[in-house]
Formats: C-alpha cells, structure tokens, sequence
C-alpha cells in the first residue's frame, strides 16, 4: 500500500507520520511568536568583572537565566550570571574618535533621596567587544545615573558606549545556588583533549609502511 | 558549525544610489581602519540585507545540519559515542540561536527567520540535502563538514560586523571538539577491521561530491562582489577557501590508507594549487533549488517541530512580557 507519510532512512523521523505534501501550502502564522529578548551577563571567573555574553529568548526573566545557563555555561568556565529584558537597558550613543561618552554629559549629579535606585554601569571600551561591568551606582533617575558614574566610574581611558540597568530589573544567580557551575570537571567528553587517537593512528601508519615494505 | 558556501544577492548598479555619499565614506572609513561595525551604526541598506541573509543562512545550517548527525544518536556505537555526538548535537542547535540573535540585531525577528526557512524562502548548506546512511556517514559529517566549515567560518570570523564576529569566537571555541570528535570516530573506523574501513570508504565516496560543493560555485562562474569583500562581509573567494580545505584534509584522508574519488585530484607543483575534476555544479543548483534527495523531508521535519510545538509557545506567550526591541549587541 502507498503510504501518505514521508519515508526516512531515520525511524523517528518515519513515526512523525508527516503528510507527503506538508510542504505545498506555507506556513499559515497570523502574528509572529517573538518571545522578547533579554541580554545576558557573565562572570567567567569569581573575582573577574561580569561581561556581556549575548541575548536569549525567553518568556519570563526567570527562564531567561535557565536559558542562558545552557547557551552560554555548557562549556565555558563560569562563576556568576545575570539576566535583563533588553527594554530595561538603557544605552547611551556611541562615540569616535578618542572621545569617551563621559565627555559628552554636561550636568551635575544631583544630591541622592530617599527613593533612588542602585543601577548597575557597564562600559564598552573597544568596538567588537562586550560590554564589561564597571560598579553600580545610586542614582535619582536615568540621567541622574550617569552624572553619578561619570563622578566615580569614569576610567582614564575613553568609554565608547554605557548600559545603565537598574538592579531590580536583573535577576542574578544567587550566592547560595552557586554549586551549579559545579558540574564542568564531569563534562570531560565535551573537551578536544578528550579525544586522542594519535597512537593508533601511528601504529597504523607504521603496520602499513610494514607490508607495503615486503 | 556548519556555514559555507554562501549565496548572496546580485548586487544592482542602483544598490548604493540613495545612500548618503558622505555616511558611506565614513562606514567604509572605517571598516578600512579594522573597526567594527555595531548595530546602531549607520550602515548601507546594502550592507544590512546581505548581512541579515548570510546569518541567517549559517543560523539554519546549523539546525538543519544537525538533523542527519541526529538521526544517528540512537544507535551510535556504544555508550561514548553517544555522550559525545548528542554534545555536539546540543553544541550546533545552540550555534544557531547564536547566529539568529545576531542576525536579529539587525532588524529581522528570529520567529520570521525561522518562517522564511520553512517557506523556502530562505536557503541552508546545500550539503544536509544529503543522506546519512551509515554510522561512517555521520562520522564523515563530524570530521570533514565541519572541518571545511570551520574554514569558513576562521575567514567570517575577521569580518565586519560586531555581533557576528563575537558569535563565531563563542562558536569557533567549541569547534575544536567536533573536529577531534569527527577525526577520532573516522580514524577508528579507518583503522579497525575490514569491514569498518569499507564502510568508512564508502560514506567518503558519497560525500566527496558534496564536500567539493560546499564552498560554492567557483569564482569564475559566481557574482563578482567586490563590494562585499570591500565590506568585509565576504572575506575570502570560494576557490581559496576550497583550495585551503583541500591543503589541510586531503593528507589527512589520504594517510588513512582512504582513497578520494577523484582520479585527477594531485597537488600540482607549479601552481602550488590542487588541480581536481569539477563537481557537477548542475546537480547542486537543483539540489539548492529545492530538487535534493532530502530537502523535502529536511524542511518536513523543521516544520512539524514548528507546528506541532505551537501550543508550548503559545503557553509561554500567556506568561511573557510583551515589549519587544531589537537587541542591542
């Protein structure tokens, strides 16, 4: 009997039970199912600065962090993550040319009230790098945040872009839940060193060199 | 990783007419200076569509080509094999989310890139058209596919864009584990017993062809883009890169006691340049066009996964936020 399914030399693929003309009519999606995206921050060792690793899609910022454990953590030494929706980040215009963003801001910060926020300042100093943790600071308002930063994070050298995130809006892996970057020493079969087959290859070489020789 | 052989679109003498003649000096500035272009940078609309296209295309490689080493997970041989292809399996999914969310700074949603592959709209490595039939075909897939892919991606990797040079150096890091990965699992079966190097020699037989195609048409018969090489979208010809894949893999294969089954492939002495048989470019214009042995099921299997997963996206929409924006990096 003539089957309606696709067949495949995969078994899983033949149980899928998928119409022979599944590809005739395109795919029907009224809306796009976007998920937002959020950016995400890592520590790559205890001591060093978080850096930007990238973004993730996710539903909630909770699974942000779920997310980004696998993308970014698989195999890479880690020690601290952090996530935010990328409508929380506010960013500020690049610059050229030696001038750092700092230069840019004419304005003092104002006196700090009872109601201000910690937002944490991140730094880009080289174009084709990531975004690198520069210190936190307690602010009034956005604008206020950078005036504060400019005060007391300002580096010598020229910042070519700042992130501002406030730190409620960053969900960080805790200290306490910091055993979970313990599993990579069992994860050996993901490391080049892991797969070497020099010898047998030698001996093979040589054996063949052996009866080619008589 | 799974990149290479790049289509990109006829360039029009009218594509750079409407751009501001003093931006495009200053973007092209300073590409000449080695910076990177980020993505809230003024750049030619030019620049951005081909860029979108060539990301986007590498992004669906990677998830595409993961299906033919897939369907060998349940029955590699023995239980490291295993560990080791479902690693690698995990590596080139995650690839592929790398390379859409840089594609997306760009402006085009990652559900419209995933749409566009399943409509044809967009193309993948003509080389996952291709079967898998035995454990040697997937060994194959994890030594040599990669390896020529990594090739290109080393060359993409010097590029001009940003986001895109960050998510090859994230994805170039893990390379070097399938590449090992692949070569260890082809030189046992290379070195073990007869019937394994027949088996072995046969998946080489079968994927030579494609492997020839992989890098694309040759020069002289692709689009001229000397403004994607000015651009730093494209950094090396097709020819160049093959003739860098054969430099390194050919000894490789050959000191395997294998044999490759092109009776005028020799490294000639004078030009310093291997000299081969054409692959059949006629055949891989109407493999990429639609008419492959696998596109079909290929582009079945993407799509049931979309459809038939609607409801969980369509849960996790209930729950999610809702004020989508371009990501900044």
């Amino acid at each position: 009997m003539a089957s309606t399914f696709i067949q495949s030399l995969d078994p899983r693929v033949t149980r899928l039970q998928m119409p022979e003309d599944i590809n005739q009519q395109p795919l029907q999606s009224e809306a796009l199912d976007q998920l937002v995206t959020f950016q995400v921050f890592m520590q790559k060792k205890e001591g060093k600065n978080f850096e930007h690793a990238g973004i993730v899609h996710a539903p909630t910022v909770e699974l942000a962090l779920l997310y980004a454990k696998e993308q970014y953590s698989r195999r890479f030494t880690c020690s601290g993550m952090a996530v935010a929706e990328t409508s929380t980040v506010m960013a500020s215009p690049y610059t050229d040319g030696g001038i750092s963003v700092y230069q840019l801001l004419e304005g003092e910060a104002e006196a700090t009230t009872a109601t201000a926020d910690v937002y944490e300042v991140f730094h880009l100093m080289k174009r084709g790098k990531q975004h690198e943790h520069a210190g936190s600071v307690e602010a009034n308002s956005v604008e206020d945040a950078f005036y504060k930063a400019k005060e007391s994070l300002m580096p010598e050298k020229p910042v070519l872009n700042i992130w501002l995130i406030r730190r409620d809006d960053l969900l960080t892996v805790d200290e306490e839940d910091k055993d979970i970057w313990n599993t990579l020493p069992e994860k050996g079969y993901r490391d080049a060193a892991a797969y070497k087959a020099g010898d047998k290859l030698k001996d093979f070489k040589e054996k063949n060199e052996a009866t080619s020789s008589h | 990783m799974y990149g290479g052989g790049n289509t990109f679109e006829k360039l029009q003498g009218t594509d750079l007419q409407n751009e501001d003649p003093q931006k495009l000096a200053e973007f092209e500035a300073r590409i000449q200076r080695g910076e990177k272009i980020e993505p809230a940078d003024w750049m030619p609309a030019l620049y951005r569509k081909q860029l979108v296209r060539m990301i986007e295309q590498h992004g669906h490689s990677e998830i595409i080509g993961a299906l033919p080493e897939g369907t060998w997970i349940t029955r590699a041989p023995g239980f490291k094999r295993k560990l080791s292809l479902m690693a690698k399996v995990q590596d080139e999914v995650g690839h592929a989310q790398l390379l859409y969310a840089a594609a997306e700074t760009l402006g085009k949603p990652r559900e419209q890139m995933i749409d566009d592959l399943i409509n044809g709209k967009s193309k993948y490595s003509n080389i996952f058209n291709y079967p898998a039939f035995t454990w040697a075909d997937a060994c194959t897939i994890s030594w040599l596919v990669d390896a020529g892919a990594i090739v290109n991606q080393l060359a993409n990797s010097r590029g001009s864009y940003g986001p895109y040079c960050r998510a090859l150096e994230r994805i170039c890091a893990e390379e070097s584990f399938h590449l090992k990965y692949g070569h260890h699992a082809v030189i046992h079966l290379a070195t073990g017993t007869p019937k394994q190097r027949e088996m072995m020699q046969a998946a080489l037989n079968r994927w030579w062809g494609p492997l020839m195609h992989f890098f694309g048409p040759p020069d002289k018969m692709s689009v001229h883009s000397e403004t994607l090489m000015r651009w730093k979208v494209k950094m090396a010809s097709n020819d160049d890169m093959r003739q860098q894949f054969l430099d390194m893999y050919v000894p490789k294969i050959w000191e395997l006691g294998l044999t490759i089954p092109d009776p005028l492939l020799r490294k000639n002495e004078e030009t310093g340049k291997w000299d081969y048989t054409e692959p059949d470019w006629e055949e891989f214009k109407r493999v990429i066009n639609g008419d492959g042995p696998l596109n079909k099921e290929r582009l079945a299997v993407r799509r049931t996964a979309e459809e038939r997963g609607k409801w969980v996206r369509d849960a996790m929409k209930k729950v999610a936020a809702k004020e989508y924006v371009t990501p900044l990096a």
